[in-house]
């Protein structure tokens, strides 16, 4: 766009645009309109608000305008963290000062988002009004008079329709314009620092100015009262609630499959290529191990995450989401949780890194601190190998039980996540919980477009977490767990191995016991002898503290077997079959019954860790959900040990 | 505090009712919110649906309120429903 915008500054550092609107104005399409594919989320500098930062071509001659959206404020008066961005954002000794600010407005609810402009407009910096959502005021009747509203404002006002691209070239043209004019606020301004009533004043004259009044109740408006009134019913609306819930979760977990298949098929090929050129050794075990089975682990989530944020954008899109947090908001509100929680900590059952990552769905700080601390509680499906394991050695040849045991499992995590939340609500986590006061949008067709963006925006945010500090935890781990290899076997004793019934597996089991992390798992034994756990569970937690479902695989090997991840009949009767030192059964009633508690409520995956300090912005909080979820895990492991033991449980 | 005449707890007037913002009894960040979004004192708004939300509109937002809100939102009643308007 502006070549006097690029021109005010040195050819290395672009000139800034800086959006800024009410949630639900359309700010976002209008973002995607003017930046398309070039546009990534990264925090706000200093912070741990996430803004998308895009870029727009400035001119033919002139490389690009860097475009921030920032988030959508109702006003700029609020101290939470995104008031404070957009503040710091919009002041010229800001750390992201913006040449050009376009307030994005709702056509249709214009009085109430007079209030920003108002406030920026204040500031008596280069500005311009994107009147967004025309097409929606004039199906309601409304009608703007854009010349006389830009008269009152002292700024330029273009009509637009972002989702159908319409007034974007004019928008444009307005923000080159603006770049180099100079402006004054509006007389009849409340001077600053206004009240929000003298804001609200102010906009409300200068819409009953500019604006016809809507006619008292619309079509629309039934139409939408009446939907309300549906989808927020005790009944009706937990069912539908219920219904699309399922719907999301079945579509997630089927369509995602299908690339998750492939991608670990991938990694598998490239382990192989790359094994067939790299010579055996150190070297070897490194690129196919410890780095491909890294990325391989981290990367096979993507697919979830990418589907997960377009489904989510859609449902947002077209309005219901805002009313399914009042559905949830009862019962969450008990524990000091909002409504909005609900949908993270339902992904979080596939898998805590999108559960968390879709917390941002939560306004409030300490709400979206609440519903992250507490994700991991809920049952992933990588827990999945661990429980079909555990409850099949629990109760054995008793499906029906294992069947209870297996819910409980799930229902175990909720309740101790709930708990948490109610604990942690009332000392750890500062300020309480905002009873839910939530715009209702206007019901929408969700923009697909702006859906695939935000799926690609989420996942890119993920790669880049999982290709530095997940994919290090990973080698690191793997090292702790290959290494040091046991001596090589010298002739004789590798013919007689050899004759032995599996020498791989021995090879294998013996170089798990010995590695570091098998080491520290003998060492740690002590530690876990109150839960019962011989050295080889003890181990099996250990190697697991990367995965948890590690320890399906880590188990089977230190049985001496091959390392399966699946967990099939011959692999729960040899496990079953596993013996202590003194040859007793390693897995009683009682030790699976205490391994089954643990592993529902320990902190065994480091992803999670990573993703936890990314999306807190501090490792404070990943330590406290790690130390927490691993004391609890712990105490109530031993709880269940001793109790078993009290009963007459072996 | 004591209420003045006629004002009431927004929780129990009747869905379709006209009403005139008084004050909100709310903890600073809520109250907060609620004026950005419109319900400054003085402002009218109607009252869409009652129960879990209450839905209430001011101007052409539709705000959605948890029943622990408008238990403390104090308002004045301004118009009665329409005959055979809406019920919560």
């Amino acid at each position: 766009m502006s070549t006097a915008v690029v021109d005010a500054r040195p050819q290395t550092a672009p000139a800034r645009l800086a959006l800024v609107g009410n949630p639900n104005t359309g700010k976002t399409t209008l973002f995607n309109e003017l930046c398309g594919l070039r546009a990534r989320t990264s925090n706000y500098p200093g912070t741990t608000t996430a803004v998308r930062v895009g870029h727009m071509p400035a001119s033919d001659r002139h490389g690009s305008v860097e475009v921030v959206d920032l988030p959508g404020l109702y006003d700029l008066q609020g101290s939470t963290p995104e008031a404070l961005v957009a503040a710091n954002a919009l002041n010229p000794a800001g750390r992201l000062r913006a040449d050009v600010v376009l307030v994005v407005v709702d056509a249709s609810n214009l009085a109430r988002n007079l209030i920003i402009v108002g406030e920026v407009l204040a500031q008596s910096r280069p500005v311009v009004v994107a009147l967004n959502m025309m097409d929606v005021a004039r199906s309601r009747g409304i009608g703007v008079d854009v010349e006389r509203l830009s008269q009152r404002l002292g700024c330029p006002v273009v009509p637009v329709v972002a989702r159908r691209g319409e007034g974007i070239d004019a928008l444009r043209h307005a923000m080159r314009e603006a770049a180099t004019a100079n402006r004054v606020a509006p007389a009849d301004l409340p001077p600053a620092p206004a009240s929000l009533e003298a804001l609200a004043t102010w906009g409300a004259a200068v819409a009953d100015a500019c604006s016809s009044a809507p006619p008292d109740l619309t079509a629309t408006d039934r139409l939408t009262e009446r939907l309300d009134r549906f989808l927020t019913h005790p009944i009706s609306g937990v069912a539908t609630f219920i219904a699309i819930m399922c719907a999301l979760f079945w579509t997630l977990f089927t369509l995602a499959a299908v690339p998750m298949d492939l991608i670990e098929a991938l990694f598998g090929s490239l382990s192989e290529a790359l094994s067939a050129v790299i010579p055996a050794g150190p070297v070897q075990d490194l690129v196919t191990q410890g780095i491909i089975g890294g990325l391989s682990g981290t990367v096979v989530f993507l697919p979830q995450i990418c589907l997960l944020f377009f489904l989510i954008s859609l449902l947002e899109d077209t309005g219901y989401l805002a009313r399914a947090a009042f559905v949830m908001d009862g019962a969450l509100s008990r524990f000091g949780l909002p409504g909005q929680s609900f949908v993270p900590l339902l992904t979080a059952h596939a898998c805590a890194l999108p559960g968390i990552m879709s917390a941002r769905l939560i306004p409030n700080e300490r709400d979206r601190l609440a519903t992250i601390l507490i994700a991991p509680f809920m049952s992933c499906s990588a827990r999945l190998p661990v429980y079909v394991l555990l409850t099949s050695l629990l109760f054995a040849g008793q499906p029906a039980l294992a069947g209870v045991a297996f819910a409980a499992c799930y229902l175990l995590g909720a309740i101790a996540g709930l708990f948490t939340a109610w604990l942690f609500g009332r000392t750890a986590l500062k300020g309480r919980p905002q009873p839910l006061i939530l715009e209702l949008p206007s019901y929408r067709t969700p923009s697909v477009k702006n859906a695939l963006l935000a799926a690609k925006d989420q996942g890119m945010a993920f790669l880049r977490t999982a290709g530095t500090v997940i994919m290090a935890i990973c080698i690191v781990m793997w090292w702790l767990s290959a290494y040091p290899r046991p001596d090589v076997p010298d002739a004789g004793t590798a013919t007689v191995a050899a004759a032995a019934a599996d020498t791989g597996a021995v090879d294998t089991k013996a170089a798990q016991a010995s590695s570091y992390a098998g080491q520290f798992g003998k060492l740690a034994q002590p530690l876990f002898e109150p839960l019962g756990f011989d050295w080889q569970l003890t181990v099996g937690v250990v190697t697991s503290f990367l995965a948890r479902e590690v320890f399906v695989s880590t188990m089977a090997v230190l049985e001496g077997g091959a390392g399966d991840t699946e967990v099939d009949e011959g692999v729960v009767s040899r496990i079953r079959a596993m013996t202590r030192d003194d040859g007793t059964p390693l897995f009683t009633p009682a030790t699976a019954a205490t391994a089954l508690v643990f592993f529902v409520l320990a902190m065994q995956c480091l992803p999670t860790l990573a993703v936890t300090r990314k999306e807190t912005g501090s490792g404070k909080y990943a330590v406290i959900q790690l130390a927490y979820m691993s004391s609890l895990a712990y105490v109530l492991a031993f709880l269940v040990n001793r109790g078993l033991a009290l009963a007459g449980v072996a | 505090m004591a209420i003045s005449q006629g004002i009431v707890r927004l929780a129990d007037v009747e869905a379709g009712t006209t009403v005139r913002m008084s004050d909100a009894r709310l903890e600073p960040g809520s109250r907060a919110l609620l004026r950005a979004l419109g319900l400054t004192d003085g402002s009218v708004l109607r009252v869409c649906k009652q129960g879990e939300p209450c839905v209430v509109q001011v101007r052409t937002t539709r705000i959605g309120l948890s029943s622990r809100v408008a238990r403390d939102v104090f308002i004045l009643p301004i118009e009665a429903p329409p005959a055979g308007g809406p019920a919560a």
